[in-house]
């Protein structure tokens, strides 16, 4: 073997080193990029899955809070139909008391 | 020809050692990315975890703070409507209650709570020529003016035609008119406006 043939082994040799550490580093770099694609998946997914959530317990909240104000109109109109019924009832023993009272004084 | 083939065996190795080196190096480099590759995406699922979480508190309030609008909301709604109805209720006693007072004259208690307020407003002002005048809808003149004559003389009693104050009533005054006491129905019911929505509420609604 001759010392240019030696040389040129070398270059070859060293090329394709070089060949498989910057395939190394490309292929590195696409895990990097992939993996950052994939974190931003991952957390577009998450919030995109909390903001669901969010809106169904904001509607849920306000479901049950109407039906409980519901219940509260409820008990009011009752309220209300009772004074009605007091007020037929007592009508008059309030007039003939007031009526004393400014009589009276 | 032992040269050559020594020359050649180190050029084997030295290639065989740039290879090995650059294969090695290669492996580092790949075992690197894929470690921080792991760290990425552990960090953004944590990062995710975080977020969501916080979404999920500020929902947890704000969904709190939504029902207690609703709830109070309508319960203030609704104590009014119970304050407009009790109002109104009142209201309608009040009515009648002047209304049977304007007719006062018309009734048996007529003449004793005239003799009662002529002899308070007397009283309040304390003078013995004070001036009573008294008025009342659908009164007996003659019936007013006989209950004028028991007053001590010099008692002026004067008799209006219309009811005072649009209920009736009586107004005393002094000799010259500086001291005046109102003891008219309307003013009675003013005194007593306290009193007369606290018999009436509590009369009606027990309360």
């Amino acid at each position: 073997m001759s010392g240019i043939e030696a040389v040129r082994k070398i270059v070859e040799t060293e090329t394709q080193a070089k060949r498989i550490t910057e395939e190394a580093k490309s292929k590195a770099q696409e895990l990097l990029e992939r993996a950052a694609v994939e974190a931003q998946d991952v957390r577009h997914a998450a919030i995109s899955h909390a903001e669901q959530q969010k809106a169904q317990i904001l509607k849920d909240t306000r479901e049950k809070a109407e039906a409980d104000a519901g219940n509260s109109d409820m008990e009011t109109d009752s309220l209300l139909q009772n004074y009605k019924k007091m007020f037929e009832e007592r009508r008059e023993v309030a007039v003939k008391k007031a009526v004393d009272l400014i009589v009276g004084g | 020809m032992w040269a050559v083939s020594k020359l050649a065996e180190s050029l084997d190795k030295l290639h065989n050692r740039i290879l090995s080196d650059a294969r090695l190096k290669a492996e580092e480099t790949i075992r690197g990315a894929e470690e921080k590759a792991k760290r990425t995406l552990d960090e953004a699922r944590a990062q995710a975890q975080r977020d969501a979480d916080e979404i999920l508190s500020k929902a947890s309030l704000e969904a709190e703070s939504i029902r207690r609008s609703i709830l109070s909301s309508r319960i203030r709604a609704n104590r009014l409507r119970v304050l407009d109805e009790k109002n109104k209720i009142v209201q309608n006693v009040l009515k009648t209650v002047e209304q049977n007072l304007s007719e006062l004259a018309s009734t048996d208690q007529f003449q004793p709570t005239l003799k009662q307020i002529v002899d308070e407003a007397v009283d309040a002002i304390g003078t013995d020529n004070a001036v009573v005048r008294v008025g009342f809808h659908n009164a007996d003149r003659k019936s007013l003016e006989s209950l004028g004559r028991t007053f001590p003389q010099g008692t002026r009693f004067v008799v209006d035609e219309k009811p005072i104050d649009g209920l009736g009533g009586v107004v005393a005054s002094d000799a010259g008119g500086k001291m005046i006491f109102n003891n008219s129905i309307r003013a009675r019911l003013e005194r007593l406006d306290n009193q007369l929505l606290t018999t009436i509420s509590s009369t009606i609604f027990g309360e």
